[in-house]
């Protein structure tokens, strides 16, 4: 069968490649308004990955449709209940595979939702590019970063024998290819620093070298070099550096997106920005205890202040690695560990405190929602022109099972979310499907996502 | 692995019957592949990959025999009947035996060939970055705090190359922290002199008859910058490469330093370009990864000197060869075993082998994350201090490295009369007249300490945050002592609940018999939990203790193979009994830090000469360092099968 294409302007001129689009394109603006300004308002997309599951009983409201009261784990929406998604009965199809048992085959395709390769070190595959890096690679090119991959905690070092999978895969849910996850930043100061440090009042610039394109390019030519004479798989190593190199250079070199990015830094972010590089300054040199709360919402706000300033449109964020045992007893009513407690084994008493820590994460996300309803884009806010989702691979973590997921999505992505619903799909719908959406609002020309079979209409205004 | 080692050992014999049956060995690709490509290559190709087997990218026999294991499960499928499916058409008898006997004589004869596997080039991890710029540049640069974290791969070292990754974020973290750590190589002038003995400078008068010479004559520019300059340049770079340099890279470093000293107005445009050509180093691939060149044959070859000297230097130091082992790499014959051997020893005795000790050991054992942050409720057990962590940490560290350096004897890992303490962690352990912070080695009076399961560190990272864990102690044992991991639990396998813990006589030993009574449990509990439980008598921070409060710890019970213990001081001596799958564990786990790569099926010969070495040495630990160092895997390399990219 054939399916009738439609192809817009825009969408063709992007087909052709942003080279040659913007050329064309600032051609066409008339002089004082950069080509920025004219076009539609971007879409930002975030992930917010949850490790350990939840509470299995008290996530989904009783009520579905658009009249329905929020479940206990979901209160902290309260003021944002108009603003949500709430989608039933997702399944990850791909972490169900012989001997993916545990948490690790269900975290590395969190957002790839094809099988991963079983193997604790060699041939890594995550089985597929995950979907904020698809989006990064079709929507993230304007912008100074194509994504961002922020958390909260190191890669966990070691394997699991026990299972066989390295702790590698419990710790990324992007993967800019199958075979090569993306880098996480921890840590709020060098992420604040790598985007913002020179927009901050007062502070301390960086010299740049005039010399690093000489150097880098000296640098390049001698990896070029090197990779002709390696063996297949050195080569394929040696790839990264040269991306890595490349994605740099093209970075120096865009000098227009710098300008973008410069012109999108107002007074009101500058002030934004100050006031949380105090922070961030403040929480470097007081934090001991295990109270990750502010942290956390640094990390959040960075990604808040990255979306505002158009440093990038694509984020993901990890509030933990899977089988993250953080101590969450700084929670009132917790004494323990996420993933001890998530094995609950049906006690009361610890099935509490589970519900309890899965409602601190709920609470940062309506925390991340509220700093996005609070800033002012077009006639709406940030919110509304954004796709904040929710997740985590697991629904009961005692039985580290990828069926009815919970999902949340935020925003109305433009106009194309009817948010304010909690859904019910049919039983078992692939998770895939519910990207497939996303691909399609983003008007990214892919016909279908991993195992997907269709899409979720129900989500589109 | 153990599991590929049962299933050679089960295979092995029926090879050998089969490889006496002299007759003309069949080729790979003359007389097996086309079977296959009739019969397997529908299902396992590049663009089916029917069960995670691709069988048709294996285009030699080379490339076969790398991953042996894999070939060996489809002998045993082809042997069973189980492949073909029946589906397919069948194969014919002589088919079925062409495959079988031809692959397996394959496999066979590549187990008694000496091959080395293949190891792709490692990037520096974040400890090797670390220590190579001390050495380098004399500057402590808190690497892994600034760059972001890798994972781990194989036996569980962070120095695996498969999950060594170079991200776009990662590389640009490189750049910066160049800079930082040149800042401060050039603030501080006792370390900047060492490397630029003395800047060439110019006073104005030269600059302005050289800027006439430029102007009114065709003659090139002056050229003693330039000659200074490489005195400088080539000798870093060469130390920082850790070979020498090649032409092509001496032409490339000339002229950046003379486009960037060109560029330059400043007085001291001789430092700053300079700095410009160091920071090129310090992002250079070849300073990033360690590269080991291709030769252009098709059999296994040796590496060169100095391939095979940052072998040496990255396994025992974390760091680049110094000037003695660049000398001797140069001068002599580093395959010389007479050579290798003294280069080990002196290595060894050298203080920066505790880099080994210290990362090897803490990674093996399962308690890096100790030095970094506490995995221990603050709130329930206030004494368990950031000193006493450290305490706990280091224990293992001087432990490990008198027994690497020292003792020479590897079952001291198992059991001892000594261990290292300072005043705090002694008077945690219960033992007396140990005062002052530093970590001594102490004489034990008896064996409840002494080896590593006695060790805080690793009872406190076998603990849950509230309470022990008999289930991941015992795990522990099995999986990092004995080698034996037990199967993943089932799915909906609970854990048990941390509040019982709250209650101080929390009665485990009831609970767990939940486990061995229920069938599904018991066949992996039995063999976890009486070793946990053997081990009850230290609490989750590795305090010793004898009741739960009013009630009496009992420490007795039988092992799933049979030994009846009380306590750990009998614990341990089953475990030293058990020698070989100690002497086996060891063996893989060094072998994989060394190397880089997992213990493959063409590594079995190594593996078993290194057991052997042990066995018959009394775990002597320079014995198996030099058994290792001078096996094939370490010393030699041999060309990647897969097709070349097309650049």
């Amino acid at each position: 069968m054939s399916k009738k294409w439609h192809i817009s302007r825009r969408r063709m001129l992007k087909g052709l490649g942003a080279c040659i689009a913007l050329p064309f394109l600032e051609a066409m603006v008339p002089p004082g308004l950069s080509a920025y300004s004219l076009s539609k308002r971007p879409v930002r997309f975030a992930c917010l990955f949850m490790p350990n599951g939840v509470h299995p009983d008290l996530w989904t409201p009783a009520q579905f449709g658009t009249d329905f009261e929020l479940s206990p784990i979901l209160q902290p929406l309260g003021a944002f209940k108009k603003d949500v998604l709430i989608l039933n009965e997702l399944t990850n199809l791909g972490a169900n595979f012989p001997g993916s048992d545990g948490h690790y085959a269900k975290t590395a395709n969190f957002l790839t939702c094809l099988p991963i390769y079983k193997t604790t070190g060699d041939n890594l595959d995550s089985g597929g590019i995950s979907l904020d890096q698809i989006i990064a690679q079709h929507r993230g090119q304007e912008t100074l970063h194509a994504s961002l991959e922020y958390g909260l905690e190191r890669i966990n070092s070691g394997i699991d024998a026990n299972v066989g999978f390295t702790r590698l895969y419990g710790s990324n849910i992007s993967w800019k290819s199958p075979s090569q996850p993306c880098s996480k930043e921890i840590d709020p100061r060098l992420a604040f620093d790598r985007l913002f440090r020179d927009y901050v009042p007062g502070a301390a610039q960086r010299q740049e070298s005039p010399w690093k394109q000489s150097v880098l390019d000296v640098v390049l030519e001698d990896a070029k070099v090197l990779q002709r004479q390696l063996g297949r798989s050195d080569q394929d190593k040696l790839e990264e550096y040269l991306e890595s190199i490349r994605s740099i250079e093209k970075r120096i070199d865009n000098e227009e997106k710098k300008k973008a990015f410069e012109q999108h830094i107002t007074p009101e972010i500058q002030k934004e920005l100050t006031h949380l590089n105090m922070r961030i300054d403040e929480f470097s040199e007081l934090h001991i205890g295990i109270d990750i709360t502010e942290k956390t919402r640094q990390m959040l706000d960075i990604m808040a202040l990255a979306f505002w300033s158009d440093a990038t449109r694509v984020c993901t964020f990890m509030f933990g690695n899977s089988v993250s045992n953080r101590n969450f007893s700084f929670l009132e009513g917790v004494q323990g560990s996420h993933h001890q407690i998530s094995h609950h084994s049906n006690d009361l008493g610890q099935l509490e405190q589970y519900k309890i820590i899965n409602q601190w994460h709920v609470s940062q996300y309506a925390y991340f929602l509220e700093k996005l309803k609070a800033i002012p884009e077009g006639e709406g806010n940030l919110l509304d022109q954004s796709m904040i989702m929710f997740g985590s691979g697991l629904r009961d973590g005692n039985r580290h099972s990828p069926h009815n997921l919970p999902i949340l999505l935020g925003g109305k992505g433009g106009g194309a979310l009817k948010t304010g619903q909690n859904l019910q799909f049919a039983q078992d719908t692939p998770l895939s499907n519910f990207y497939l959406s996303l691909i399609r609002i983003l008007d990214i020309p892919m016909e279908c996502f991993a195992d997907s079979n269709g899409e979720l209409c129900e989500i589109y205004a | 692995m153990a599991k590929l080692f049962k299933l050679l050992s089960l295979l092995l014999p029926c090879f050998f019957t089969l490889v006496y049956a002299q007759e003309p060995a069949l080729d790979f690709v003359e007389d097996i592949r086309p079977v296959l490509d009739q019969h397997c290559f529908g299902c396992h190709n590049v663009g089916k990959v029917a069960g995670g087997i691709n069988l048709e990218r294996y285009e030699s026999e080379g490339h076969m025999v790398e991953d042996g294991h894999i070939w060996l499960q489809a002998v045993k499928q082809l042997q069973s009947g189980q492949m073909p499916p029946d589906s397919e058409p069948p194969l014919s008898p002589e088919e079925k035996e062409l495959l079988v006997k031809g692959i397996n004589d394959i496999l066979v004869k590549s187990l008694k060939e000496n091959n080395p596997g293949r190891v792709v080039i490692r990037r520096l991890n974040h400890t090797e970055y670390h220590y190579t710029v001390l050495d380098l540049l004399g500057v402590d640069f808190d690497a892994a705090a600034y760059f972001p974290s890798d994972g781990s791969g194989g036996a569980g070292f962070d120095n695996y190359a498969q999950t060594l990754f170079v991200t776009p974020l990662k590389f640009e973290r490189y750049y910066d922290a160049a800079e930082i750590i040149l800042q401060q190589v050039y603030e501080q002038p006792e370390l900047w002199r060492k490397l630029v003995p003395h800047s060439y400078q110019t006073s104005w008068w030269q600059r302005f008859l050289s800027w006439i010479t430029h102007v009114f004559s065709n003659e090139t520019a002056d050229e003693t910058p330039v000659t200074e300059a490489e005195a400088v340049i080539f000798p870093f770079a060469s130390k920082a490469y850790r070979r020498f340099l090649k032409p092509a890279e001496k032409e490339a470093f000339r002229q950046l330093f003379r486009k960037v000293y060109a560029g330059a107005t400043a007085a001291n445009r001789f430092d700053a370009a300079i700095l410009e050509i160091f920071r090129a180093i310090l992002v250079s691939p070849h300073f990033l990864y360690r590269i080991e060149e291709e030769q252009p044959v098709d059999y296994p070859y040796p590496l060169s000197n100095f391939e095979l000297a940052s072998r040496l230097s990255y396994f025992l130091w974390s760091s680049l060869p110094d000037q003695a082992l660049f000398e001797a790499a140069y001068r002599e014959n580093l395959h010389d075993s007479l050579v290798l051997s003294r280069e080990v020893r002196r290595m060894l005795q050298d203080p920066r082998a505790k880099r080994f000790s210290e990362s090897f050991a803490t990674q093996w054992f399962g308690v890096s994350r100790l030095k970094e942050d506490s995995p221990v409720d603050p709130e329930r057990f206030p004494e368990f201090t950031p000193s006493l962590r450290q305490a706990m940490y280091q224990e293992l560290v001087e432990y490990f490295h008198y027994t690497l350096t020292q003792s020479h004897h590897f079952l001291d890992l198992i059991d001892s009369d000594y261990t290292f303490l300072n005043e705090e962690l002694a008077r945690h352990y219960g033992i007396p007249d140990v005062i002052g912070d530093r970590m001594r080695k102490v004489t034990l009076q008896d064996r409840t300490r002494g080896g590593v399961l006695g060790m805080g560190s690793v009872l406190v990272s076998t603990s849950l945050p509230l309470r022990t864990s008999p289930v991941l102690r015992g795990k522990w044992v099995l999986e990092e002592i004995l080698g034996t991991p037990p199967p993943p639990p089932p799915p909906d396998a609970g854990v048990l609940p941390e509040e019982q813990a709250d209650k101080e006589n929390a009665p485990l030993r009831d609970l767990l018999a939940l486990h061995r009574a229920s069938p599904d449990c018991m066949s992996c509990h039995q063999k976890m939990d009486p070793i946990g439980l053997g081990m009850e008598n230290y609490d989750a921070i590795g305090r010793w203790r004898e009741a739960y409060g009013e009630d009496p710890i009992i420490a007795w019970d039988t092992l799933a193979s049979g030994e009846v213990f009380n306590g750990p001081v009998e614990l341990k001596q089953i475990l030293l009994t058990k020698e070989e799958n100690f002497a086996r564990i060891l063996s893989e786990k060094i072998f994989t830090y060394a190397i880089g790569r997992s213990v493959e099926f063409v590594d079995e010969p190594t593996m078993q000469r290194m057991v052997k070495t042990l066995l018959e040495n009394d775990f002597h630990t320079e014995q198996l360092i030099l058994a290792l160092v001078n096996s094939y895997p370490f010393r030699y390399k041999v060309n990647d099968f897969d097709q070349k990219l097309k650049l």
